[in-house]
């Protein structure tokens, strides 16, 4: 307290672990919509492995929680990985904690899409999607256009 | 416990829960507990109760299958264990299954609520029947008719 340059250097380190912060949530868009395709290979290869399995009722099957809990810690494997690989002495427990302490800004798109990552329902829906797209059930909107001439 | 799990946790909208219905030994008489038949599955719902959203996860009616529950663990903030009065027999079963649960690291801060199923049924256990046989098995205090119990009692009326 009576010693200035004691606040100074906290407050240098501070910024410095927001620095770190920043970046790592930096990397972690990169990984999920930057132009890697890693990340949406593996959400491919999840997709077409499974997708016969998922029926659009209800009740849910005992494996799409089996299928869910391997998707979510591929996805967490191959950010840890890519992030180590990025980001010199990453540390996964000090990003937890630190993710831990800042419950206000978690608020970006990045955010958002890892949220989304870990719902049930929207994991399930992204499959029936996959399905439907499968089987041809979407509707082809350019097929409904007509170009006929005008006589 | 991996990151996501963590984000999932922390970002977690205040207004909203995740409660976790299961059914002790309610396995159908002269069926193998141990097969896992493809039908069989787990229904989540979502109500809206006084500004609350409840996600209610109900995993699987006929069949015990602790193995199963623990994919489902995470994340739950309320355990309601949906107990038979009807079935005397196997009340202490049942309340031995509990506690066992109860030791489960993720379901730690988790609320309990003991439901005493099938009270329509002539015969059936009496609430503090099965509160008594519970606390004796589980060394946990029940409170009858707590705030979250009447709370979910309006719930699944």
């Amino acid at each position: 307290m009576e010693d200035e340059s004691c606040d100074e250097g906290f407050t240098l380190s501070n910024s410095e672990l927001e620095n770190r912060f920043h970046q790592i949530i930096g990397s972690i868009e990169d990984i999920l919509i930057g132009e890697d395709v890693e990340f949406s290979n593996l959400q491919l290869h999840f997709l077409e492995k499974y997708w016969m399995e998922f029926e659009d009722v209800d009740e849910n099957k005992f494996i799409y929680m089996d299928i869910f809990q391997e998707y979510t810690q591929s996805i967490e494997a191959l950010l840890e990985n890519k992030l180590a690989a990025c980001i010199p002495d990453f540390d996964m427990h000090q990003f937890i904690s630190d993710l831990m302490s800042r419950k206000e800004e978690l608020d970006g798109e990045v955010f958002e899409m890892l949220f989304t990552l870990t719902d049930f329902n929207e994991f399930k829906e992204m499959f029936l999607d996959y399905r439907a797209r499968k089987e041809g059930r979407v509707q082809d909107l350019s097929q409904s256009i007509f170009i006929t001439s005008f006589k | 416990m991996g990151f996501l799990t963590v984000l999932k946790k922390t970002k977690q909208k205040e207004k909203e829960m995740r409660l976790l219905m299961l059914y002790p030994l309610s396995n159908w008489y002269g069926e193998d507990i141990n097969e896992i038949s493809p039908t069989l599955g787990f229904n989540i719902k979502t109500l809206e109760h006084r500004g609350f959203k409840l996600n209610i996860w109900d995993v699987g009616g006929q069949k015990s299958l602790r193995s199963y529950w623990r994919n489902y663990f995470e994340s739950t903030d309320g355990l309601i264990w949906v107990v038979d009065s009807a079935d005397k027999r196997r009340l202490e079963d049942c309340a031995r299954e509990l506690h066992e649960l109860l030791q489960e690291e993720r379901l730690a801060g988790a609320t309990l609520l003991v439901f005493a199923n099938k009270q329509d049924i002539e015969g059936a256990l009496t609430p503090e029947d099965i509160k008594n046989v519970s606390e004796k098995a589980t060394k946990v205090k029940l409170n009858k008719q707590s705030k979250f119990q009447v709370l979910l009692n309006e719930v699944s009326n």
